[in-house]
């Protein structure tokens, strides 16, 4: 995937091997002419093949237009973001999001495996595969043989799980998640961050979080990106050098993890 | 056994206001409220004899035609509207405007249209049914979730399958609702129908015995009318209960 491209201004710039994701300079805001609200403004970041990288920031800073933005459902009013060589000008094939609220995000006319085939339905698959796609996604989050079950009969726990399988089914080259534990106890809450983990050490794939909780950003992440500020940009990076492999207890008992802390408490108080 | 005293439970009013009235009327000598057994004696004569049922084949199979296109029609259109905002806005209008015309007031306009077969009591019964299942549709559609409608889009789910299993499935209980608001009207149109000049059909056996003076027979057809709407509102809460089966027991709404 070494190819070259143009990039603004013109000149010819290798893009390097393992940059998945590129935002540019990006601008997101609602609103035309004078009534425009800008929410981001100048953010650049990088996301490399198989990286996890968090995004962190104070509730109201922006997270959710940048989610927008990085899946394609909002334009960007300058910059752009491009995923695997292209820029994106909609929601792409290359990526997929978990939502925060699995309960709406989840149709519940359907069962959990038609909700994980749904999208691979919409890319014209054939039944039998998209379905066999389906059930490999549930029993890779732990709910193998639960895909006849309908969201509504399962905890809310189970129903982010069938969330992140949809996600990975898709079969998308980077995963986006929105606070996607927020609205889980904390037991499950750590449940599911552990089944991230795994995920991503099992099939390595390319995930993007976005969250407000500083402690989940760390553990979570090799780069936590801090944005801030109205409208916000980016304000600090921080990697964590933790690896793939991480525990509960002993990461966050890590003085690194202590030290990122305390770095990005300090910069999101200013 | 818990089905058995619900069953017993509902079943004993109706059980007493028919006794009630078989008492009442039983020495009725007013030619317009005969006895009940007349009545029923009369109702059962001609089924034996087929009258009535040729009258509810013809009377029910323009009901069911009727409301096949209702659905249809009101189901498809209530979904674009639903789902185009400016469409919507434009027509919102007129929508409102013909359904507040009482639609048994029309049905001479259609005769005179359509003429004096089946067709133009069909159309007059679909007419009728059709605004109760638009309208329902359409609010159906809008309250369809912000983020079923946003996982669509992230994943790039093709218009037609967005609206085959995330729009209509999402706007269905409501428009199970409206179907069920059109099928007494419906029943109501398909009798008018058959009062202008028409020579089949339960309208036409009501109208035709009272107008001869065989007021037994008006009862009967009157009464049968009202069996019939009540037997299809419970077989359409049969069939709700199998479509919906998602909807009532995930309980969320």
């Amino acid at each position: 995937m070494s190819n070259t491209e143009s990039v603004p201004g013109g000149t010819l710039t290798r893009v390097s091997e393992d940059s998945l994701l590129r935002v540019t300079d990006l601008s997101l805001g609602y609103g035309e002419g004078a009534d425009e609200k800008r929410i981001i403004e100048n953010l650049s970041l990088t996301v490399g093949n198989g990286e996890f990288v968090s995004i962190v920031g104070p509730s109201g800073v922006g997270k959710t237009t940048l989610l927008k933005g990085l899946s394609g459902l909002l334009k960007p009013k300058a910059g752009q973001v491009v995923v695997g060589g292209g820029a994106l000008e909609g929601p792409h094939r290359d990526v997929a999001v978990v939502f925060q609220d699995y309960s709406r995000s989840l149709m519940p006319w359907m069962t959990t495996r038609e909700n994980i085939a749904f999208p691979l339905q919409g890319r014209g698959q054939k039944k039998p595969l998209r379905n066999k796609a389906a059930d490999e996604a549930l029993d890779a989050v732990g709910l193998g043989g639960q895909g006849n079950k309908y969201p509504w009969e399962m905890s809310g726990g189970m129903q982010q799980r069938v969330a992140i399988a949809r996600a990975l089914a898709y079969n998308a080259k980077v995963l986006l998640m929105d606070e996607p534990f927020a609205s889980v106890d904390a037991q499950t809450r750590f449940d599911l961050e552990d089944l991230v983990i795994d995920l991503r050490e099992k099939l390595g794939v390319t995930i993007m979080l976005v969250t407000h909780d500083v402690d989940e950003a760390i553990y979570l992440a090799d780069r936590v990106i801090v944005i801030a500020e109205k409208p916000a940009t980016v304000v600090d990076v921080i990697e964590t050098g933790f690896g793939t492999h991480r525990d509960q207890v002993a990461t966050k008992a890590d003085p690194r993890f202590q030290d990122a802390r305390g770095r990005i408490l300090t910069r999101l108080r200013k | 056994m818990r089905t058995l005293t619900n069953v017993l439970w509902r079943l004993w009013l109706p059980v007493l206001l028919v006794v009630l009235w078989w008492f009442a009327s039983a020495n009725s000598t007013n030619l317009f409220v005969p006895p009940l057994s007349r009545i029923l004696g009369v109702m059962g004569r001609d089924f034996t004899n087929g009258v009535l049922l040729q009258a509810m084949s013809s009377s029910l199979s323009n009901l069911a035609l009727g409301l096949l296109i209702a659905s249809v029609v009101g189901v498809a259109l209530g979904l674009i509207l639903g789902e185009t905002k400016r469409l919507r806005l434009i027509l919102d209008p007129y929508i409102h405007f013909v359904r507040s015309v009482p639609q048994s007031a029309l049905v001479p306009l259609i005769i005179g249209i359509f003429g004096l077969g089946s067709a133009s009591k069909i159309y007059a019964v679909a007419l009728a049914c059709v605004w109760p299942i638009l309208l329902n549709t359409i609010d159906g559609s809008l309250g369809v979730e912000v983020g079923v409608r946003r996982v669509s889009r992230v994943f790039g789910i093709p218009r037609m399958l967005y609206y085959r299993r995330v729009v209509l499935p999402g706007a269905m209980p409501q428009v199970i609702a409206g179907i069920r608001v059109a099928l007494p009207i419906g029943i109501v149109v398909m009798v008018v129908s058959e009062l202008f000049a028409s020579n089949v059909g339960l309208g036409f056996y009501i109208l035709h015995s009272s107008s001869t003076f065989r007021i037994p027979e008006t009862w009967s057809g009157a009464l049968l009318v009202g069996v019939i709407g009540y037997v299809l509102v419970i077989g359409f809460s049969l069939i709700d209960r199998q479509i919906l089966a998602w909807y009532h027991k995930s309980g969320a709404r």
